[in-house]
């Protein structure tokens, strides 16, 4: 199998569905983000991120949008999928966002 | 915010005590944020709620007593929403009162059934909270709702294949559809019948069970495209780098204007309306003290409540439909680098909004900030922002010190002091943070629901409750800090010998009630007072005035027509502010200025002249401490600011 690429979804391009591969997270804090939804194995779909190093946009394979602060998000480590290809069918992609 | 400032500690447990047992089955209607619950709990109660009565819980909760078929009475409990029960946290976050709300109604003897909403568009999400309920032994329900969307985006839910999967009874809705409320009871009905709560730790996982029970069936409908299709047009101009500040500064800019454009007017009609009911009691009463007291004391107090009901409700509708409508979040994420810079995240951004409404709700509302250090930053900011209270006292300047200005010049320099007041919480929470409340901040995660056309139903609702909380919770203090103003302004003071300034009522006779107060104690105060605010420009009157509206702002206009000797200052205030233009020091110059003005504006922008948010400070931070914190902050950089504004501004206005 090859390496999985070290990829943050902090530095993730916009337009691309990535794949959660771990949390670098404090422990309580962790358990709460996973309930909102962000959690190992769900797939995540930057949608834009804001000026200034302020918070990106992601959607969630679950359906949900989220607003998460930059820097929480260059803790998150993220594996990518093949592709704008890839995507599932019926998942909630979007164009040109 | 259901019961006053007394309901802590062995209050709140001696209230448990009181309505144990005999009590009606409880029913608490659960979700995550934004999962569709307050539909269903309009669509279930018939919106019929009203506040409930949870020990120690200081937010407002709704409930509503309904009947389930088979004459089953049960009261209904609309918790808020909140993604999960496990995680530790601060009891005063929307999870922590959730918890102890839930744990509350568990061990004692009322029956209690969860009921949890899952959007059926977000099931995975929803399932997770699920795991949890069921892991804690509730009797629990699910109701998926959204199931129209669902179908429209081309997926069908196996609802069956559902509640076997996750052993719990599932119904599935259409939140906004007719037959939902009915259906929705008729399934709690059951659950109380079938009497045998479930219980063991769930083995499924939220994702699998999610992907089994959802299937697609069919092509996704125009209609759910063009929802979707909506949501990313919107999101693209709305969050546009560039123009989605400038729309955001706008809309805001817009819902301020209003609020001066629209309220004026319908306030000037409430105040001729008082001002008339006050000059009929005093004909009926006479002229006696009892008199005074009635028409000055309390009518004067109930009237500075309604005038500013028109500014509460416009700002809580605006609220309510940015909120409703899925804005406030986007507008959350727009000005989260900025309020970041400041130690403050987006979250905060929703109760420093609705302070512009009414700091007491605001101050409620910061439970949503999940960060202790931050919740406390944005509470002991709050009372900088411009709440509508203010409003009057603004207009009474205007009309005083700046007579020639046009409507336009005056709106302008009402959202001038709107962002001056931004502007100064800004700053604050930026030395807070460094100082009082440093430390680490919790980083932002906020969800961004999909745009909803909001339910005029809920809102009107949502806007009739926030007018009458204020009617119950500011009402009161003002009518309190009124009838205590009539004592102090009326009471003379010992050994009480001024004379009158008879140039101040030189054109006209001078009333009697006039006569009384430059005896008072609130007079003597003032003049007490004077030698540290000669800087500022204020002298006995303005001060007697300040004093009378320590307690709530609005009752500065009603004051200074006292001290003027105006019978219904409120009533029109022109008579009142040309009296105060004509009025002279004892060297013959002219009282005030325009540049007294300016320190009056720059005093009242950052005064926390309020008992009402006082108290609310105190019940949210459970001390003394930082309520006493705010009044000394706020009144030194008021003071300090009115003298900064009065000396330089004296550099370029005589007078």
């Amino acid at each position: 199998m090859m390496p999985v690429p070290l990829l943050m979804l902090g530095e993730t391009q916009v337009g691309v569905t990535v794949r959660i591969i771990a949390l670098d997270l404090d422990g309580d804090f962790v358990e709460w983000f996973r309930a909102v939804g962000i959690h190992e194995g769900e797939r995540v779909t930057v949608l834009r991120r804001a000026l200034f190093g302020g918070p990106i946009h992601v959607r969630t394979g679950s359906g949900g949008e989220f607003a998460l602060n930059r820097e929480l998000a260059r803790s998150i480590r993220v594996a990518p999928l093949a592709g704008p290809a890839e995507s599932a069918p019926g998942a909630d992609e979007e164009t040109g966002a | 915010m259901s019961a006053g400032p007394s309901c802590h500690g062995d209050a709140a447990g001696a209230r448990v005590l009181a309505v144990g047992a005999g009590q009606r089955s409880l029913v608490a209607l659960v979700g995550r944020p934004n999962s569709g619950k307050s539909s269903l709990y309009n669509a279930v109660t018939g919106a019929r709620a009203h506040v409930g009565n949870f020990p120690g819980v200081t937010v407002d909760i709704l409930e509503a007593d309904i009947s389930l078929p088979g004459g089953f009475d049960v009261s209904m409990a609309d918790l808020p929403g909140f993604y999960t029960l496990e995680s530790t946290l601060d009891p005063a976050t929307d999870e922590g009162i959730a918890r102890s709300v839930l744990d509350r109604a568990a061990s004692d003897e009322r029956g209690l059934l969860v009921v949890q909403v899952i959007d059926a568009t977000q099931l995975a999400l929803g399932l997770r909270l699920t795991r949890e309920l069921a892991a804690r032994s509730f009797r629990l329900l699910v109701v998926v709702s959204q199931r129209d969307v669902l179908e429209a985006q081309g997926r069908a839910l196996d609802a069956a294949a559902l509640a076997e999967a996750i052993e719990v009874p599932v119904l599935a809705v259409s939140a906004r559809a007719k037959a939902t409320g009915a259906a929705v009871r008729e399934a709690m009905a059951k659950e109380f019948e079938r009497d045998v709560p479930w219980r063991g730790t769930p083995a499924w996982d939220p994702a699998a069970v999610a992907r089994q029970v959802v299937a697609e069936v069919g092509t996704v409908k125009a209609s759910a495209r063009r929802r979707r299709e909506f949501t990313a047009r919107a999101d693209h101009w709305l969050l546009h780098p560039v123009l989605g500040p400038l729309l955001f500064l706008s809309i805001m800019a817009l819902v301020f204007a209003a609020v001066f454009l629209v309220a004026d007017p319908t306030t000037s009609f409430l105040d001729r309306t008082i001002g008339a009911i006050g000059a009929r009691i005093s004909t009926a009463l006479g002229d006696g003290l009892f008199a005074s007291f009635v028409s000055d004391g309390l009518l004067g107090g109930a009237g500075t409540v309604l005038a500013f009901m028109p500014q509460i409700v416009i700002l809580t509708v605006a609220m309510e439909l940015l909120e409703a409508s899925g804005y406030l979040a986007r507008g959350a994420f727009l000005v989260d680098r900025l309020l970041r810079l400041l130690g403050l995240s987006g979250r905060s951004f929703v109760p420093l909004l609705m302070g512009h409404a009414c700091a007491i709700p605001a101050i409620a509302a910061t439970r949503i900030v999940r960060d202790p250090r931050e919740r406390l930053t944005t509470i002991l900011v709050l009372p900088l922002m411009t709440c509508s209270a203010r409003l009057p006292t603004y207009a009474l300047v205007l009309t005083t010190f700046f007579p020639a200005g046009s409507a336009l010049f005056k709106a302008c320099l009402f959202v001038g002091l709107y962002f001056a007041g931004i502007f100064s919480g800004l700053v604050a929470s930026f030395v807070l943070r460094r100082t009082a409340t440093s430390g680490r901040t919790l980083p932002l995660v906020l969800e961004m629901p999909a745009y909803r056309a909001p339910q005029p139903r809920v809102v009107a609702h949502q806007t009739m409750r926030g007018a009458l909380r204020f009617l119950r919770e500011i009402g009161t203090t003002i009518l309190g800090a009124s009838a205590v103003l009539w004592v102090l302004l009326t009471v003379p003071a010992p050994f009480a010998s001024a004379p009158l300034d008879a140039d101040v009522y030189a054109d006209s006779p001078v009333p009697a009630r006039t006569m009384v107060l430059e005896r008072s104690v609130g007079a003597m105060i003032g003049r007490t007072l004077e030698p540290i605010s000669s800087p500022l420009g204020f002298d006995w009157r303005i001060n007697a005035g300040l004093i009378g509206s320590f307690g709530a702002r609005e009752l500065m206009v009603s004051t200074m027509g006292i001290i003027y000797g105006i019978e219904d200052a409120s009533s029109d205030p022109s008579p009142l502010s040309s009296r105060m233009r004509a009025a002279k020091r004892p060297d013959g110059r002219p009282a005030y200025t325009a540049r007294t003005g300016l320190a009056l504006l720059a005093f009242f922008l950052f005064a926390c002249q309020c008992m009402s948010t006082v108290a609310a400070i105190r019940r949210e931070t459970k001390s003394f401490r930082w309520p006493a914190f705010v009044l000394a902050y706020t009144y030194a950089i008021a003071y300090v600011a009115a003298f900064f504004v009065y000396q330089v501004s004296g550099l370029f206005i005589a007078g």
